[in-house]
């Protein structure tokens, strides 16, 4: 099985993401190792990974929010350890859970990104109408989070990080506490949008289906952090199942490296699958 | 994309039935308000027939009694109410600031906490003793008196607010790399305001007490002067018809914190126990 550690990805575009042999330790605990990755502009990449694996560690890099122990991290061509700052508005963020503010509405909720980056009242209200009705949640501007579903606050939330316009979106498993059927609807719908708008989405997840379903790339993560493999899904290995089989198998060994035994995996493939099959 | 729309919760039948539970608990309170207020009446009745009127007037009698203290002494009503509302103000703005300071600023925390569990186990009587040797100006006195005592009220559940604040809406918020300032004014003192209703409502009932007890002491206009006077010649009417003013003054003063507290607060969910 081709499962390469440390590659730089060949990409077409220039890089709005770079990770130049990143590391990082927690105390004597070493979270992220040698990472190399980059993420070309208008690209879906996921980062998948069991839990553990980094995957967090590797976002709060991306953010600006955790300095690396070692190596460069460079968002829209910035090197973050000098100037955090300069990514403002050129990076927006969806978490696990929504984060929204309790005593904002929807709106105000949607507006407050946009508040800080500083766009004017009166076109920080429309452009946020507008981002709500875009997420199909005209209809909720005045409502606050307590009075949504899980799924539509997690819209809220995505269109508050996609209102300041930013080049990059990084979405930190922003699916993962929604039910099935919710999730897989706003997971077309975001792709949608994103592909729509141009934009580069990153996005961790541990759901291997998750992955193949909406990214351009999958890049998968084996605790400390680094690449144990990067795939592209092509969309035949999407539409047939067993091609799409194999292909979460090769992804599902890479992300458990060589604890799972052939059993194991076959089972956990049909259990994934079943689920799949029953979902549709 | 032509998904469905999710649908919010079921949210317009539990409100309407909540709307009706709450307003059917309100009434009972106002039932067993005033259940409450007359067998305390009908009790004053009997005991005032026996024993004479400057021990224990008739009910009628301290109702007429308030009657007069409206008309003649609203000035005393006035500015007493003028100074619990100036101190309570101060006490919110400087213990708030505190509280904040406190829970925001490791480095200070220690400092302020001390000084702040200090006061609290100074006493009110402490204060008021003090506060005649300190200051000449009796405003100045009682003014003093209240902030201090109030202040811990504040600074203590605004720091508690502090600390319950979100790290995942901290993080939320950095993503956007807000100033320290635009930190302070969309996150922080958003989420502190329910701390200072809290507080707020706390300390009015204590602050009603602490106010007369200070101008008791301290001064020669208010309702805890006048009160002074009314003992001092014997008016037992008088006493009780203060006491029961400064019970309404009271329920008064929550109620507007209620009604504050709901408009400001009408984000928050309304949490049952069945």
């Amino acid at each position: 099985m081709n499962t390469p550690k440390n590659t730089t990805p060949s990409v077409v575009e220039p890089p709005v993401i770079e990770l130049i042999d990143v590391s990082h330790r927690f105390g004597t605990h070493v979270a992220v190792d040698h990472l190399n990755v980059s993420v070309a502009a208008g690209e879906m990449v996921a980062l998948v990974g069991r839990t553990g694996a980094g995957k967090s560690t590797v976002m709060n890099m991306i953010m600006g929010s955790l300095t690396p122990s070692e190596g460069v991290v460079r968002v829209a061509g910035h090197d973050l350890s000098r100037d955090r700052r300069a990514i403002r508005r050129k990076l927006a963020v969806s978490f696990q859970t929504d984060r929204l503010l309790p005593w904002r509405t929807a709106l105000g909720n949607v507006e407050l990104g946009m508040e800080i980056v500083g766009i004017e009242a009166g076109e920080r209200r429309r452009k946020a109408l507008d981002w709500l009705d875009r997420v199909k949640m005209a209809g909720a501007a005045s409502r606050y989070p307590h009075e949504l579903s899980g799924g539509m606050r997690q819209r809220v939330s995505l269109a508050r990080a996609l209102a300041v316009d930013p080049e990059i979106i990084l979405l930190d498993e922003s699916f993962s506490q929604l039910d099935h059927v919710t999730s897989k609807v706003l997971r077309a719908d975001v792709s949608a949008l994103v592909r729509s708008l141009g934009k580069t989405l990153l996005f961790v997840t541990h759901r291997i289906d998750e992955a193949i379903e909406m990214a351009d790339r999958i890049i998968c993560l084996s605790a400390p952090a680094h690449v144990a493999l990067e795939v592209r899904p092509t969309p035949a290995q999407r539409a047939d199942s067993r091609e799409c089989e194999r292909l979460h198998a090769q992804i599902a060994r890479a992300m458990g490296g060589e604890d799972i035994t052939d059993e194991a995996l076959a089972a956990a493939n049909v259990t994934l699958l079943d689920r799949a099959r029953k979902a549709q | 994309m032509t998904m469905p729309q999710e649908t919010s919760p079921q949210i317009g039948l539990p409100d309407r039935r909540l709307g009706l539970l709450r307003s059917l608990g309100a009434s009972r309170d106002t039932i067993g308000t005033v259940v409450v207020v007359l067998v305390i009446a009908a009790v004053a009745q009997i005991v005032s027939g026996h024993v004479p009127a400057y021990i224990m007037p008739e009910p009628l009698v301290v109702i007429g009694a308030i009657g007069t203290l409206l008309t003649e002494s609203y000035v005393d009503i006035a500015v007493t109410m003028a100074r619990l509302l100036a101190a309570m103000l101060c006490s919110m703005l400087i213990g708030s600031a505190i509280g904040m300071v406190m829970g925001l600023f490791e480095s200070v925390r220690p400092f302020l906490r001390s000084l702040i569990v200090i006061d609290t186990g100074i006493p009110a009587l402490s204060w008021m003793l003090i506060a005649v040797f300190w200051f000449k100006d009796p405003e100045t006195r009682i003014f003093f008196i209240l902030t201090v005592i109030l202040l811990p009220f504040y600074a203590l559940t605004v720091y508690e607010g502090v600390r319950a604040l979100s790290k995942d809406l901290v993080e939320m918020v950095d993503t956007f790399q807000p100033t320290k300032w635009q930190v302070l004014r969309k996150l922080i003192l958003p989420h502190t305001v329910a701390y200072v209703l809290i507080a707020t409502k706390s300390a009015v009932g204590y602050a009603t007490r602490m106010v007369v007890f200070a101008e008791l002491i301290g001064s020669a206009v208010g309702i805890g002067a006048q009160m002074n006077m009314a003992q001092s010649n014997f008016q037992i009417d008088r006493i009780l018809g203060w006491t029961c003013l400064l019970v309404i003054l009271n329920l008064l003063m929550q109620a507007s914190v209620d009604v504050i507290d709901r408009r400001l607060l009408k984000w928050r969910p309304e949490a049952t126990v069945r």
